[in-house]
């Protein structure tokens, strides 16, 4: 198992190494974890290529043992390698929206800032727009145009709905943010990105809805959670 | 032949080398013809999701991890043997609520917090301090304990409430081991042998060995976290959120099978929002102590007889003290 340890060793932190470099680890964790993702990813390489030198030249390596059960639990981390080095899992999509909790928009809870219209559309999360939505029923808009940025998660009467996951972590624990897109039509397939500009509208119940009068379809974002 | 084994003096140890590297390599080689195959399963919604829940498990589970084999290793090969218990309280009445109190320390997650209890033990650590320690740290860090502000803001008092009602489990599941516990269930960490030789060698190879090992468990817990996450309709806990003990004991549930890191389950916590308070602490006390993905790493570490034996006194001792705080604080 020593060498062939060293190996798998160098495999997961050449894996962490790839996600971090490519950016591909944004679908999976926060960005944030970016640096210690890189860190771990060299401390395992350096520590696979130690176990592997280690292997090659002495005879009777340091790791000598092998207890009952071996380590050969060990191999399954080649499972989630394989598939990264293979196919990396996409992000999160339309499938979870609706299945789990959603994001709870109320526990913002204070009063927000009015908005200042002005020449060009304000972009903001769907998780502000939820909230200033549900906030006094909207008046902290004060009409503005706004631009929202997130996946199409299925049809609704006039329209479509708009959806983006919050992540605290990891995608294990996402939970999506849902607005009702109104005014222009059915919109792109769903799991397609959306950037919309529109304004908020009052009265869409449950639901916060934004009129649009523009619906662009994007290439997934870097970091597609809020 | 005489010159080809001066150049190849370890030829025949070197074989049983040569077949591991040649396993790994047939694994890499077989999923790469099996590519086609993994494409076209991802085209499926609910396998896309399985996976990546499965990778985003144990992505954001491996810096946690390597710090926490790290540590363990810098353990291993640099404090001397006897130190530790040495500077220790003996009695367990003293050792174990010091242990859970120095659970605050360490800044991370639960997958850190094993390797490091399962190596206190084997240095020699009263096993019921060492286990006090492995439950509170993921809960009462400083870390978790801002997420927990974050997450609700404006009350302060469910941050004072995780941290008591984590705090009072560790130190209750740590007394009742130290009286009843069955140290000799420890196998695992008895049975493993330590390594010899120059203390950087010791370190890189306890490192090594324990992240294969406890990796190994984690990929377990990742893949049976997903499956349940993917497979059980959350409406089933709508239907439950009303009534209130049964509520309890749904969230406290829904902790261990979700096997969230401590750092986020505040968040989840509070978007539960059909559920009491005293149901979401629960579900906040019980996550970074019992877990799919924990006990399957706690088996790797102390032995499937321990784990078996000790989740289930955890998840009863967390769900009172979670009832007996959430009851005088929410």
């Amino acid at each position: 198992m020593t060498a062939a340890g060293g190996l798998i060793s160098l495999l997961v932190g050449t894996v962490l190494l790839r996600l971090t470099l490519t950016g591909t680890y944004a679908r999976y964790v926060r960005l944030g974890m970016g640096p210690p993702l890189a860190i771990a990813g060299a401390a395992v390489i350096v520590l696979g290529l130690v176990t592997l030198l280690h292997a090659f030249r002495h005879t009777n390596p340091v790791d000598a043992h092998d207890h009952r059960g071996g380590n050969r639990v060990g191999w399954l981390l080649l499972a989630p390698i394989a598939a990264l080095l293979l196919v990396a899992p996409p992000t999160l999509g339309s499938y979870g929206v609706g299945r789990g909790a959603e994001v709870d928009i109320r526990s913002g809870g204070s009063v927000l800032d009015r908005l200042e219209p002005g020449a060009a559309p304000i972009p903001m999360t769907l998780l502000e727009f939820g909230q200033r939505a549900v906030d006094q029923d909207g008046v902290s808009f004060n009409g503005a145009t706004v631009q929202l940025t997130g996946f199409v998660a299925g049809a609704e009467k006039g329209g479509f709905r708009l959806a983006r996951y919050q992540i605290a972590c990891c995608a294990a624990d996402a939970a999506p943010v849902v607005l009702r897109v109104v005014g222009t039509g059915a919109g792109p397939a769903r799991d397609r990105w959306v950037t919309v500009t529109g304004t908020f509208q009052p009265g869409g119940g449950e639901m916060p809805e934004l009129a649009a009068t523009n619906v662009v379809e994007i290439p997934a974002p870097l970091d597609p959670y809020e | 032949m005489r010159s080809a084994s001066v150049e190849h003096p370890d030829r025949r140890r070197a074989r049983p080398v040569d077949a591991g590297v040649a396993g790994v390599a047939l694994v890499v080689v077989a999923a790469a013809a099996l590519r086609p195959l993994l494409q076209h399963l991802l085209d499926r919604p609910a396998v896309a999701h399985w996976a990546t829940v499965f990778v985003a498990i144990a992505v954001q589970a491996m810096p946690f991890l390597v710090l926490g084999v790290v540590i363990s290793a810098a353990v291993a090969a640099l404090v001397p043997a006897g130190f530790l218990p040495r500077i220790l309280p003996r009695r367990p009445a003293l050792a174990v609520p010091v242990a859970a109190a120095a659970g605050a320390a360490l800044p991370g997650c639960e997958c850190g917090s094993v390797p490091i209890a399962g190596r206190l033990v084997a240095r020699g650590v009263l096993p019921a301090a060492a286990l006090a320690f492995l439950l509170s740290a993921p809960a009462i860090n400083p870390v978790v304990l801002v997420a927990t502000a974050v997450a609700f803001p404006g009350r302060p008092e469910v941050v004072a409430a995780r941290f008591l009602a984590s705090l009072l489990t560790a130190i209750v599941v740590g007394l009742v081991w130290a009286r009843a516990g069955r140290d000799e269930l420890l196998e695992r960490v008895y049975r493993r042998r330590s390594h010899e030789g120059p203390p950087l060698a010791v370190l890189a190879a306890t490192a090594q060995h324990d992240l294969l090992h406890a990796g190994g468990f984690l990929i377990v817990g990742a893949a049976t976290a997903a499956t349940l996450q993917t497979v059980v309709p959350r409406d089933v806990l709508d239907a439950v959120a009303g009534a209130e003990p049964l509520a309890f004991v749904a969230l406290a549930g829904l902790a261990v099978v979700m096997a969230l890191c401590s750092e986020a389950d505040a968040f989840v916590a509070a978007s539960l929002t059909q559920f009491s308070l005293s149901a979401r602490l629960a579900f906040m006390v019980v996550g970074p102590m019992v877990d799919v993905k924990l006990v399957a790493l706690q088996a790797g570490t102390f032995g499937s007889g321990f784990a078996l034996r000790f989740a289930p006194l955890t998840l009863v001792v967390a769900l009172a003290s979670s009832a007996v705080i959430g009851w005088w604080l929410l």
